[in-house]
Protein backbone atom coordinates (compact mmCIF):
# COMPACT_ATOMS: atom_id res chain seq x y z
CA UNK A 1 0.00 0.00 0.00
CA UNK A 2 2.78 2.36 0.97
CA UNK A 3 4.51 1.64 -2.31
CA UNK A 4 1.33 2.36 -4.28
CA UNK A 5 0.85 5.78 -2.66
CA UNK A 6 4.52 6.48 -3.26
CA UNK A 7 4.19 5.67 -6.96
CA UNK A 8 1.03 7.74 -7.27
CA UNK A 9 2.50 10.87 -5.69
CA UNK A 10 5.79 10.45 -7.48
CA UNK A 11 4.18 10.18 -10.89
CA UNK A 12 2.15 13.33 -10.27
CA UNK A 13 4.93 15.61 -9.10
CA UNK A 14 8.39 14.14 -9.46
CA UNK A 15 8.06 12.27 -12.76
CA UNK A 16 5.53 14.66 -14.20
CA UNK A 17 4.78 13.69 -17.80
CA UNK A 18 4.99 17.25 -19.05
CA UNK A 19 7.63 18.90 -16.90
CA UNK A 20 9.99 15.98 -16.36
CA UNK A 21 9.70 14.16 -19.70
CA UNK A 22 8.02 16.74 -21.98
CA UNK A 23 5.58 14.14 -23.26
CA UNK A 24 2.18 14.89 -24.71
CA UNK A 25 3.26 18.33 -25.80
CA UNK A 26 1.12 18.58 -28.92
CA UNK A 27 -2.25 18.59 -27.23
CA UNK A 28 -0.75 20.33 -24.19
CA UNK A 29 0.22 23.28 -26.39
CA UNK A 30 -2.82 23.25 -28.65
CA UNK A 31 -5.72 22.83 -26.23
CA UNK A 32 -4.45 24.99 -23.38
CA UNK A 33 -6.01 28.24 -24.55
CA UNK A 34 -8.84 28.19 -22.00
CA UNK A 35 -9.16 26.48 -18.65
CA UNK A 36 -12.52 24.88 -19.42
CA UNK A 37 -11.43 22.88 -22.46
CA UNK A 38 -8.15 21.95 -20.83
CA UNK A 39 -10.03 20.54 -17.84
CA UNK A 40 -12.00 18.38 -20.29
CA UNK A 41 -8.94 17.14 -22.12
CA UNK A 42 -7.05 16.62 -18.87
CA UNK A 43 -9.89 14.51 -17.50
CA UNK A 44 -9.93 12.48 -20.71
CA UNK A 45 -6.20 11.86 -20.37
CA UNK A 46 -6.57 10.75 -16.74
CA UNK A 47 -9.32 8.38 -17.80
CA UNK A 48 -7.44 6.94 -20.76
CA UNK A 49 -4.16 6.56 -18.86
CA UNK A 50 -5.98 5.06 -15.88
CA UNK A 51 -7.44 2.34 -18.12
CA UNK A 52 -4.76 1.71 -20.73
CA UNK A 53 -1.84 1.32 -18.33
CA UNK A 54 -3.37 -1.52 -16.27
CA UNK A 55 -4.78 -3.20 -19.39
CA UNK A 56 -1.40 -3.03 -21.06
CA UNK A 57 0.17 -4.21 -17.83
CA UNK A 58 -1.91 -7.38 -17.97
CA UNK A 59 -1.05 -7.89 -21.62
CA UNK A 60 2.60 -7.35 -20.92
CA UNK A 61 2.58 -9.65 -17.94
CA UNK A 62 0.70 -12.56 -19.53
CA UNK A 63 1.48 -12.32 -23.23
CA UNK A 64 4.35 -10.06 -24.19
CA UNK A 65 7.07 -10.47 -21.60
CA UNK A 66 9.83 -13.02 -22.05
CA UNK A 67 8.41 -16.29 -20.78
CA UNK A 68 5.04 -14.71 -20.08
CA UNK A 69 3.21 -17.33 -22.08
CA UNK A 70 4.32 -20.20 -19.89
CA UNK A 71 0.90 -20.16 -18.17
CA UNK A 72 -0.48 -21.64 -21.43
CA UNK A 73 2.05 -24.37 -21.80
CA UNK A 74 5.52 -24.81 -20.29
CA UNK A 75 6.80 -25.22 -23.84
CA UNK A 76 6.26 -21.50 -24.41
CA UNK A 77 8.65 -20.55 -21.64
CA UNK A 78 11.28 -19.39 -24.12
CA UNK A 79 8.93 -17.25 -26.23
CA UNK A 80 9.55 -13.53 -26.03
CA UNK A 81 6.92 -11.40 -27.73
CA UNK A 82 8.07 -8.05 -26.39
CA UNK A 83 8.94 -6.90 -29.93
CA UNK A 84 5.16 -6.68 -30.41
CA UNK A 85 4.60 -4.34 -27.49
CA UNK A 86 4.52 -1.12 -29.51
CA UNK A 87 1.85 -2.33 -31.88
CA UNK A 88 -0.23 -4.01 -29.20
CA UNK A 89 -0.08 -1.03 -26.85
CA UNK A 90 -1.06 1.37 -29.61
CA UNK A 91 -3.95 -0.84 -30.69
CA UNK A 92 -5.28 -1.03 -27.14
CA UNK A 93 -4.92 2.72 -26.70
CA UNK A 94 -6.69 3.45 -29.98
CA UNK A 95 -9.57 1.16 -29.05
CA UNK A 96 -10.01 2.73 -25.63
CA UNK A 97 -9.83 6.25 -27.01
CA UNK A 98 -12.64 5.32 -29.42
CA UNK A 99 -14.62 4.22 -26.43
CA UNK A 100 -13.99 7.46 -24.56
CA UNK A 101 -14.94 9.44 -27.63
CA UNK A 102 -18.27 7.68 -27.89
CA UNK A 103 -18.98 8.15 -24.20
CA UNK A 104 -18.12 11.86 -24.31
CA UNK A 105 -20.18 12.42 -27.44
CA UNK A 106 -23.17 10.77 -25.85
CA UNK A 107 -23.03 12.47 -22.46
CA UNK A 108 -21.43 15.85 -23.09
CA UNK A 109 -21.83 17.12 -26.66
CA UNK A 110 -20.50 20.56 -25.69
CA UNK A 111 -17.27 19.10 -24.37
CA UNK A 112 -17.11 16.90 -27.44
CA UNK A 113 -17.35 19.94 -29.67
CA UNK A 114 -14.80 21.97 -27.78
CA UNK A 115 -12.28 19.13 -27.71
CA UNK A 116 -12.75 18.75 -31.45
CA UNK A 117 -10.00 16.90 -33.22
CA UNK A 118 -7.94 16.47 -30.07
CA UNK A 119 -9.98 13.70 -28.56
CA UNK A 120 -9.16 11.22 -31.34
CA UNK A 121 -5.65 12.62 -31.19
CA UNK A 122 -5.28 11.35 -27.63
CA UNK A 123 -4.69 8.03 -29.36
CA UNK A 124 -1.38 9.34 -30.61
CA UNK A 125 -0.68 11.48 -27.54
CA UNK A 126 2.85 10.54 -26.55
CA UNK A 127 1.96 10.80 -22.86
CA UNK A 128 -0.45 7.88 -23.24
CA UNK A 129 1.92 5.56 -25.08
CA UNK A 130 4.71 6.87 -22.86
CA UNK A 131 2.73 5.80 -19.81
CA UNK A 132 2.46 2.24 -21.09
CA UNK A 133 6.11 2.09 -22.12
CA UNK A 134 7.31 3.51 -18.80
CA UNK A 135 5.15 0.91 -17.09
CA UNK A 136 6.92 -1.80 -19.06
CA UNK A 137 10.36 -0.35 -18.54
CA UNK A 138 10.00 0.25 -14.81
CA UNK A 139 8.68 -3.22 -14.32
CA UNK A 140 5.94 -2.57 -11.78
CA UNK A 141 5.24 -5.47 -9.47
CA UNK A 142 1.44 -5.55 -9.36
CA UNK A 143 -1.56 -4.29 -11.23
CA UNK A 144 -2.24 -1.93 -8.33
CA UNK A 145 1.09 -0.25 -8.85
CA UNK A 146 0.49 -0.01 -12.59
CA UNK A 147 -2.92 1.58 -12.04
CA UNK A 148 -1.50 4.03 -9.51
CA UNK A 149 1.18 4.96 -12.00
CA UNK A 150 -1.34 5.44 -14.82
CA UNK A 151 -3.71 7.53 -12.74
CA UNK A 152 -0.87 9.54 -11.21
CA UNK A 153 0.64 10.35 -14.59
CA UNK A 154 -2.80 11.40 -15.78
CA UNK A 155 -3.32 13.67 -12.79
CA UNK A 156 0.12 15.17 -13.31
CA UNK A 157 -0.66 15.88 -16.94
CA UNK A 158 -4.04 17.32 -15.94
CA UNK A 159 -2.42 19.67 -13.41
CA UNK A 160 0.11 20.80 -15.99
CA UNK A 161 -2.39 21.60 -18.71
CA UNK A 162 -4.84 23.31 -16.36
CA UNK A 163 -2.08 25.42 -14.81
CA UNK A 164 -0.75 26.55 -18.17
CA UNK A 165 -4.26 27.26 -19.43
CA UNK A 166 -4.87 29.57 -16.45
CA UNK A 167 -1.53 31.29 -17.07
CA UNK A 168 -2.33 31.70 -20.75
CA UNK A 169 -5.66 33.25 -19.86
CA UNK A 170 -3.81 35.65 -17.60
CA UNK A 171 -1.07 36.62 -20.07
CA UNK A 172 -3.67 37.50 -22.64
CA UNK A 173 -3.29 40.98 -21.14
CA UNK A 174 0.49 40.91 -21.37
CA UNK A 175 2.39 42.73 -24.03
CA UNK A 176 4.22 39.74 -25.51
CA UNK A 177 6.48 40.51 -28.48
CA UNK A 178 4.51 39.69 -31.64
CA UNK A 179 6.95 37.02 -32.79
CA UNK A 180 6.47 35.07 -29.57
CA UNK A 181 2.70 35.25 -29.28
CA UNK A 182 0.87 31.95 -29.07
CA UNK A 183 3.01 28.85 -29.15
CA UNK A 184 6.36 30.61 -28.62
CA UNK A 185 5.50 32.11 -25.26
CA UNK A 186 3.85 28.85 -24.26
CA UNK A 187 7.13 27.00 -24.79
CA UNK A 188 8.97 29.56 -22.68
CA UNK A 189 6.31 29.28 -20.00
CA UNK A 190 6.55 25.51 -20.01
CA UNK A 191 10.29 25.73 -19.47
CA UNK A 192 9.87 28.11 -16.55
CA UNK A 193 7.17 25.89 -15.07
CA UNK A 194 9.56 22.99 -15.45
CA UNK A 195 12.06 24.89 -13.28
CA UNK A 196 9.40 25.39 -10.64
CA UNK A 197 8.45 21.71 -10.76
CA UNK A 198 12.06 20.73 -10.17
CA UNK A 199 11.36 21.52 -6.52
CA UNK A 200 10.03 17.99 -6.25
CA UNK A 201 13.03 16.38 -7.84
CA UNK A 202 14.60 13.95 -5.44
CA UNK A 203 11.72 13.73 -2.95
CA UNK A 204 11.42 10.28 -1.46
CA UNK A 205 8.36 9.26 0.47
CA UNK B 1 16.09 71.81 -8.10
CA UNK B 2 14.66 74.50 -10.35
CA UNK B 3 17.78 74.40 -12.50
CA UNK B 4 17.41 70.65 -12.93
CA UNK B 5 13.80 71.03 -13.99
CA UNK B 6 14.78 73.72 -16.45
CA UNK B 7 17.54 71.57 -17.86
CA UNK B 8 15.13 68.68 -18.34
CA UNK B 9 12.56 70.90 -20.01
CA UNK B 10 15.21 72.21 -22.34
CA UNK B 11 16.34 68.75 -23.33
CA UNK B 12 12.86 67.36 -23.71
CA UNK B 13 12.18 68.46 -27.32
CA UNK B 14 15.23 66.52 -28.52
CA UNK B 15 13.63 63.35 -27.30
CA UNK B 16 10.15 63.97 -28.59
CA UNK B 17 9.06 62.60 -32.00
CA UNK B 18 10.95 64.52 -34.65
CA UNK B 19 13.76 65.44 -32.30
CA UNK B 20 17.39 64.45 -32.54
CA UNK B 21 17.17 61.52 -30.14
CA UNK B 22 13.60 60.40 -30.65
CA UNK B 23 14.70 56.76 -30.48
CA UNK B 24 15.83 57.29 -26.91
CA UNK B 25 12.55 58.79 -25.76
CA UNK B 26 11.81 56.14 -23.18
CA UNK B 27 15.24 56.45 -21.58
CA UNK B 28 14.70 60.16 -21.15
CA UNK B 29 11.24 59.57 -19.80
CA UNK B 30 12.64 57.09 -17.28
CA UNK B 31 15.11 59.59 -15.87
CA UNK B 32 12.59 62.39 -15.86
CA UNK B 33 9.95 60.49 -13.96
CA UNK B 34 12.58 59.11 -11.64
CA UNK B 35 13.29 62.66 -10.54
CA UNK B 36 9.84 64.23 -10.81
CA UNK B 37 6.26 63.13 -10.55
CA UNK B 38 5.07 62.80 -14.15
CA UNK B 39 2.75 65.55 -15.32
CA UNK B 40 0.76 63.31 -17.62
CA UNK B 41 -2.99 63.48 -17.12
CA UNK B 42 -5.34 60.84 -18.40
CA UNK B 43 -7.83 62.12 -20.94
CA UNK B 44 -10.72 59.73 -20.50
CA UNK B 45 -12.07 56.98 -18.32
CA UNK B 46 -11.97 56.75 -14.57
CA UNK B 47 -9.58 59.04 -12.71
CA UNK B 48 -7.99 58.34 -9.40
CA UNK B 49 -5.95 61.12 -7.90
CA UNK B 50 -3.14 59.71 -5.84
CA UNK B 51 0.43 60.69 -5.14
CA UNK B 52 1.44 57.04 -5.29
CA UNK B 53 2.52 55.65 -8.61
CA UNK B 54 4.57 52.62 -9.48
CA UNK B 55 7.89 54.33 -8.84
CA UNK B 56 6.87 55.38 -5.33
CA UNK B 57 5.53 51.90 -4.57
CA UNK B 58 8.77 50.35 -5.69
CA UNK B 59 10.86 52.77 -3.66
CA UNK B 60 8.86 51.83 -0.55
CA UNK B 61 9.90 48.23 -1.04
CA UNK B 62 13.51 49.30 -1.39
CA UNK B 63 13.26 51.25 1.87
CA UNK B 64 11.77 48.13 3.39
CA UNK B 65 14.75 45.95 2.51
CA UNK B 66 17.44 48.46 3.49
CA UNK B 67 17.65 47.36 7.15
CA UNK B 68 18.18 43.73 6.13
CA UNK B 69 20.66 44.78 3.46
CA UNK B 70 22.79 46.77 5.90
CA UNK B 71 22.63 44.07 8.51
CA UNK B 72 23.43 41.47 5.86
CA UNK B 73 26.58 43.34 4.90
CA UNK B 74 27.65 43.44 8.50
CA UNK B 75 26.87 39.77 8.95
CA UNK B 76 28.96 38.77 5.94
CA UNK B 77 31.94 40.40 7.60
CA UNK B 78 31.03 39.03 11.03
CA UNK B 79 30.82 35.44 9.77
CA UNK B 80 34.04 35.84 7.85
CA UNK B 81 36.06 37.07 10.80
CA UNK B 82 34.34 34.62 13.12
CA UNK B 83 35.74 31.81 11.01
CA UNK B 84 39.23 33.01 11.93
CA UNK B 85 38.18 33.40 15.54
CA UNK B 86 38.43 37.17 15.33
CA UNK B 87 35.97 39.72 16.64
CA UNK B 88 36.74 43.09 15.07
CA UNK B 89 34.57 46.16 15.60
CA UNK B 90 31.33 46.80 13.75
CA UNK B 91 32.85 49.03 11.10
CA UNK B 92 35.48 46.49 10.02
CA UNK B 93 32.81 43.82 9.72
CA UNK B 94 30.60 46.13 7.78
CA UNK B 95 33.28 47.31 5.41
CA UNK B 96 34.35 43.76 4.65
CA UNK B 97 30.73 42.87 3.89
CA UNK B 98 30.30 46.00 1.82
CA UNK B 99 33.26 44.97 -0.29
CA UNK B 100 31.61 41.60 -0.90
CA UNK B 101 28.04 42.75 -1.46
CA UNK B 102 28.50 46.00 -3.36
CA UNK B 103 29.90 44.34 -6.52
CA UNK B 104 26.91 41.99 -6.51
CA UNK B 105 24.51 44.92 -6.32
CA UNK B 106 26.35 46.78 -9.07
CA UNK B 107 26.35 43.76 -11.40
CA UNK B 108 22.72 43.03 -10.67
CA UNK B 109 21.60 46.58 -11.41
CA UNK B 110 23.99 47.08 -14.29
CA UNK B 111 23.02 43.98 -16.22
CA UNK B 112 19.31 44.10 -15.36
CA UNK B 113 18.78 47.77 -16.05
CA UNK B 114 20.90 47.57 -19.19
CA UNK B 115 18.62 44.90 -20.62
CA UNK B 116 15.58 46.76 -19.40
CA UNK B 117 16.64 49.97 -21.19
CA UNK B 118 17.54 48.06 -24.32
CA UNK B 119 14.13 46.44 -24.47
CA UNK B 120 12.41 49.74 -23.79
CA UNK B 121 14.20 51.36 -26.74
CA UNK B 122 13.55 48.50 -29.12
CA UNK B 123 9.94 47.99 -28.16
CA UNK B 124 9.18 51.67 -27.62
CA UNK B 125 7.64 51.32 -24.22
CA UNK B 126 8.52 53.17 -21.06
CA UNK B 127 11.33 51.88 -18.91
CA UNK B 128 9.63 49.94 -16.17
CA UNK B 129 10.49 50.56 -12.56
CA UNK B 130 9.99 46.97 -11.53
CA UNK B 131 13.63 46.16 -11.88
CA UNK B 132 14.61 48.61 -9.17
CA UNK B 133 13.13 46.19 -6.65
CA UNK B 134 14.22 42.99 -8.40
CA UNK B 135 17.73 44.36 -8.65
CA UNK B 136 18.01 44.84 -4.92
CA UNK B 137 16.28 41.56 -4.05
CA UNK B 138 18.67 39.46 -6.12
CA UNK B 139 21.80 40.42 -4.12
CA UNK B 140 19.88 39.60 -0.94
CA UNK B 141 19.11 36.02 -1.91
CA UNK B 142 22.39 34.89 -3.42
CA UNK B 143 25.42 33.64 -1.50
CA UNK B 144 27.89 36.46 -0.88
CA UNK B 145 30.74 34.69 -2.67
CA UNK B 146 28.95 34.02 -5.93
CA UNK B 147 31.11 34.53 -9.04
CA UNK B 148 29.93 37.73 -10.65
CA UNK B 149 29.73 36.34 -14.18
CA UNK B 150 27.33 33.65 -13.01
CA UNK B 151 25.22 36.32 -11.41
CA UNK B 152 25.24 38.33 -14.62
CA UNK B 153 24.07 35.33 -16.66
CA UNK B 154 21.32 34.57 -14.17
CA UNK B 155 20.13 38.17 -14.08
CA UNK B 156 20.07 38.31 -17.87
CA UNK B 157 18.07 35.07 -18.00
CA UNK B 158 15.61 36.25 -15.37
CA UNK B 159 15.04 39.65 -16.93
CA UNK B 160 14.69 38.40 -20.49
CA UNK B 161 12.83 35.14 -20.01
CA UNK B 162 11.17 35.88 -16.72
CA UNK B 163 9.94 39.33 -17.59
CA UNK B 164 10.68 41.01 -20.90
CA UNK B 165 9.18 38.26 -23.07
CA UNK B 166 5.91 38.91 -21.25
CA UNK B 167 6.09 42.63 -21.88
CA UNK B 168 7.84 43.91 -18.78
CA UNK B 169 6.81 44.88 -15.27
CA UNK B 170 3.34 43.90 -14.23
CA UNK B 171 2.88 41.32 -16.95
CA UNK B 172 5.20 38.57 -15.83
CA UNK B 173 4.08 35.28 -14.36
CA UNK B 174 7.16 34.35 -12.35
CA UNK B 175 8.95 36.47 -9.80
CA UNK B 176 12.11 37.58 -11.68
CA UNK B 177 14.32 37.62 -8.59
CA UNK B 178 13.38 34.05 -7.77
CA UNK B 179 13.79 33.06 -11.40
CA UNK B 180 17.37 34.33 -11.22
CA UNK B 181 17.94 32.41 -8.00
CA UNK B 182 16.43 29.22 -9.41
CA UNK B 183 18.48 29.58 -12.58
CA UNK B 184 21.67 29.83 -10.52
CA UNK B 185 20.57 26.92 -8.42
CA UNK B 186 20.07 24.58 -11.35
CA UNK B 187 22.71 25.92 -13.73
CA UNK B 188 25.61 26.09 -11.28
CA UNK B 189 24.68 23.66 -8.55
CA UNK B 190 28.30 23.33 -7.46
CA UNK B 191 28.32 26.84 -6.12
CA UNK B 192 24.79 26.95 -4.87
CA UNK B 193 23.91 23.72 -3.14
CA UNK B 194 25.36 21.41 -0.61
CA UNK B 195 26.11 22.43 2.90
CA UNK B 196 28.87 24.84 2.04
CA UNK B 197 26.54 27.17 0.21
CA UNK B 198 26.28 30.16 2.34
CA UNK B 199 29.70 30.74 3.79
CA UNK B 200 31.16 34.12 3.10
CA UNK B 201 34.50 32.87 1.87
CA UNK B 202 34.91 29.40 0.50
CA UNK B 203 38.68 29.50 0.69
CA UNK B 204 38.91 29.58 4.44
CA UNK B 205 38.67 26.39 6.34
CA UNK B 206 35.56 27.43 8.20
CA UNK B 207 32.86 24.79 8.02
CA UNK B 208 30.00 27.14 8.76
CA UNK B 209 27.04 25.38 7.24
CA UNK B 210 23.68 27.07 7.51
CA UNK B 211 21.21 25.75 10.06
CA UNK B 212 19.20 24.32 7.18
CA UNK B 213 22.19 22.47 5.81
CA UNK B 214 22.92 21.11 9.26
CA UNK B 215 19.36 20.04 9.85
CA UNK B 216 19.19 18.22 6.56
CA UNK B 217 22.18 16.02 7.31
CA UNK B 218 20.80 15.46 10.80
CA UNK B 219 23.48 17.42 12.61
CA UNK B 220 21.69 18.94 15.55
CA UNK B 221 24.64 19.47 17.87
CA UNK B 222 25.91 22.99 18.13
CA UNK B 223 22.76 24.11 16.35
CA UNK B 224 22.53 27.91 16.63
CA UNK B 225 20.29 29.20 19.40
CA UNK B 226 16.85 30.57 18.47
CA UNK B 227 18.05 33.95 19.61
CA UNK B 228 20.89 33.92 17.09
CA UNK B 229 18.64 32.69 14.33
CA UNK B 230 16.00 35.32 15.05
CA UNK B 231 18.41 38.22 15.08
CA UNK B 232 20.47 36.75 12.29
CA UNK B 233 23.96 36.01 13.63
CA UNK B 234 24.14 32.92 11.45
CA UNK B 235 25.66 32.12 8.07
CA UNK B 236 23.24 32.62 5.23
CA UNK B 237 22.39 34.62 2.16
CA UNK B 238 22.98 38.33 2.55
CA UNK B 239 19.43 39.35 3.29
CA UNK B 240 17.74 36.34 4.78
CA UNK B 241 19.45 35.79 8.11
CA UNK B 242 17.84 38.37 10.35
CA UNK B 243 14.17 37.53 10.82
CA UNK B 244 13.86 40.49 13.17
CA UNK B 245 14.87 43.11 10.60
CA UNK B 246 12.84 41.39 7.90
CA UNK B 247 9.79 41.70 10.10
CA UNK B 248 10.51 45.39 10.62
CA UNK B 249 10.73 45.81 6.85
CA UNK B 250 7.52 43.82 6.51
CA UNK B 251 5.78 46.05 9.04
CA UNK B 252 6.83 49.06 7.01
CA UNK B 253 5.38 47.50 3.86
CA UNK B 254 2.14 46.72 5.65
CA UNK B 255 1.78 50.24 7.06
CA UNK B 256 2.37 51.82 3.67
CA UNK B 257 -0.06 49.34 2.15
CA UNK B 258 2.41 48.04 -0.40
CA UNK B 259 2.34 44.38 0.57
CA UNK B 260 -0.67 42.21 1.27
CA UNK B 261 -1.06 41.20 4.92
CA UNK B 262 -3.24 38.30 3.83
CA UNK B 263 -0.39 36.64 1.99
CA UNK B 264 2.17 37.26 4.72
CA UNK B 265 -0.11 35.96 7.42
CA UNK B 266 -1.13 32.88 5.51
CA UNK B 267 2.43 31.98 4.54
CA UNK B 268 3.40 31.89 8.20
CA UNK B 269 0.21 30.04 9.07
CA UNK B 270 0.90 27.47 6.37
CA UNK B 271 4.46 26.97 7.54
CA UNK B 272 3.39 26.57 11.16
CA UNK B 273 0.62 24.14 10.23
CA UNK B 274 2.99 21.95 8.25
CA UNK B 275 5.57 22.15 11.03
CA UNK B 276 2.98 20.98 13.54
CA UNK B 277 1.89 18.13 11.31
CA UNK B 278 5.51 17.00 11.13
CA UNK B 279 5.81 17.36 14.90
CA UNK B 280 2.85 15.02 15.28
CA UNK B 281 4.40 12.49 12.91
CA UNK B 282 7.84 12.98 14.41
CA UNK B 283 9.46 10.26 12.33
CA UNK B 284 12.94 11.75 12.49
CA UNK B 285 14.84 14.45 14.27
CA UNK B 286 14.17 17.03 11.56
CA UNK B 287 10.43 16.48 11.87
CA UNK B 288 10.63 16.99 15.61
CA UNK B 289 12.10 20.45 15.19
CA UNK B 290 9.63 22.89 16.75
CA UNK B 291 7.37 24.38 14.09
CA UNK B 292 8.19 27.96 15.01
CA UNK B 293 11.90 27.36 14.53
CA UNK B 294 11.26 26.81 10.83
CA UNK B 295 10.00 30.39 10.66
CA UNK B 296 13.34 31.86 11.71
CA UNK B 297 15.55 29.49 9.73
CA UNK B 298 16.81 30.13 6.23
CA UNK B 299 14.85 32.27 3.84
CA UNK B 300 11.37 31.56 5.16
CA UNK B 301 10.67 35.01 6.61
CA UNK B 302 12.37 36.76 3.73
CA UNK B 303 10.33 34.85 1.20
CA UNK B 304 7.10 35.43 3.10
CA UNK B 305 7.62 39.18 3.44
CA UNK B 306 9.35 40.24 0.24
CA UNK B 307 8.87 37.48 -2.30
CA UNK B 308 5.46 35.94 -1.82
CA UNK B 309 3.80 39.35 -1.56
CA UNK B 310 4.93 40.45 -5.02
CA UNK B 311 1.65 41.95 -6.26
CA UNK B 312 2.20 40.84 -9.85
CA UNK B 313 2.93 37.16 -9.51
CA UNK B 314 0.79 36.35 -6.48
CA UNK B 315 -2.90 35.51 -6.54
CA UNK B 316 -5.03 38.56 -7.23
CA UNK B 317 -8.31 37.61 -5.59
CA UNK B 318 -8.82 38.25 -1.89
CA UNK B 319 -9.72 34.69 -1.06
CA UNK B 320 -7.12 33.37 -3.44
CA UNK B 321 -4.39 35.17 -1.49
CA UNK B 322 -5.10 33.05 1.59
CA UNK B 323 -4.84 29.80 -0.34
CA UNK B 324 -1.78 31.03 -2.21
CA UNK B 325 0.08 31.99 0.95
CA UNK B 326 -0.96 28.95 2.92
CA UNK B 327 0.20 26.58 0.21
CA UNK B 328 3.55 28.39 -0.06
CA UNK B 329 4.14 27.97 3.65
CA UNK B 330 3.20 24.29 3.62
CA UNK B 331 5.21 23.45 0.51
CA UNK B 332 8.30 25.29 1.75
CA UNK B 333 8.46 23.20 4.92
CA UNK B 334 7.54 20.05 3.01
CA UNK B 335 10.40 20.52 0.55
CA UNK B 336 12.82 21.35 3.35
CA UNK B 337 12.10 18.23 5.31
CA UNK B 338 11.37 15.72 2.56
CA UNK B 339 13.66 16.69 -0.26
CA UNK B 340 17.26 15.74 0.38
CA UNK B 341 18.37 17.64 -2.71
CA UNK B 342 17.34 21.09 -1.51
CA UNK B 343 18.05 22.39 1.96
CA UNK B 344 15.85 25.42 1.32
CA UNK B 345 12.32 25.06 0.00
CA UNK B 346 11.10 28.63 0.14
CA UNK B 347 12.30 29.76 -3.27
CA UNK B 348 10.91 26.77 -5.13
CA UNK B 349 7.68 26.80 -3.15
CA UNK B 350 7.01 30.38 -4.19
CA UNK B 351 7.93 29.69 -7.80
CA UNK B 352 5.65 26.69 -7.81
CA UNK B 353 2.77 28.69 -6.43
CA UNK B 354 3.47 31.38 -9.04
CA UNK B 355 2.63 28.64 -11.53
CA UNK B 356 -0.65 27.91 -9.83
CA UNK B 357 -1.68 31.44 -8.78
CA UNK B 358 -3.63 32.12 -12.00
CA UNK B 359 -5.42 28.80 -11.54
CA UNK B 360 -6.35 29.67 -7.96
CA UNK B 361 -7.73 33.00 -9.18
CA UNK B 362 -9.63 31.28 -11.93
CA UNK B 363 -11.28 28.86 -9.51
CA UNK B 364 -12.18 31.63 -7.05
CA UNK B 365 -13.68 33.81 -9.76
CA UNK B 366 -15.64 30.89 -11.19
CA UNK B 367 -17.01 29.96 -7.76
CA UNK B 368 -17.99 33.57 -7.10
CA UNK B 369 -19.87 33.68 -10.37
CA UNK B 370 -21.64 30.48 -9.49
CA UNK B 371 -22.56 31.72 -6.02
CA UNK B 372 -23.95 34.98 -7.34
CA UNK B 373 -25.93 33.28 -10.08
CA UNK B 374 -27.46 31.04 -7.47
CA UNK B 375 -28.31 34.02 -5.30
CA UNK B 376 -29.84 35.85 -8.24
CA UNK B 377 -31.90 32.82 -9.13
CA UNK B 378 -33.16 32.53 -5.57
CA UNK B 379 -34.13 36.18 -5.58
CA UNK B 380 -35.96 35.70 -8.85
CA UNK B 381 -37.80 32.71 -7.48
CA UNK B 382 -39.04 34.61 -4.44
Amino acid sequence: MHEIINIFVKSIFVDNMVFAYFLGMCSYLAVSKTVDTSVGLGAAVIFVLGITVPVNYLLNEYILKAGALSWLDPAFAKVDLSFLSFIIFIAIIAAIVQLVEMVVEKFSPSLYNSLGIFLPLIAVNCAILGGSLFMQERDYQSIGQATAFGLGSGVGWFLAIVAIAAIREKIRYSNVPPALRGIGITFILTGLMGIAFMSFLGIKL
Amino acid sequence: MKALRKFLDKQKPHFQPGGKFEKLESSFEAFETFLYVPDKVTQSGAHIRDAVDMKRTMSFVIIGVIPTLLFGMWNVGYQHFLSFGQHPDILTNFLYGLGKVLPIIIVSYGVGLGIEFLFAQIRHHEVNEGYLVTGILIPLIVPPDIPLWELAVAVAFAVIFGKEVFGGTGMNVFNPALTARAFLFFAYPGNMSGEKVWIADKLDSFSGATPLGQALVGNFHNFPSPHDMFFGFIPGSVGETSTFLILIGGLFLLITGVASWRIMLSVFAGGLAMGWIFNLVGANQYMQLPAWEHMIMGGFAFGAVFMATDPVTSAQTTKGKYYYGFLIGMLAILIRVFNPAYPEGMMLAILLMNVFAPLIDHIIVKSNIKKRLKRAKMMLAE
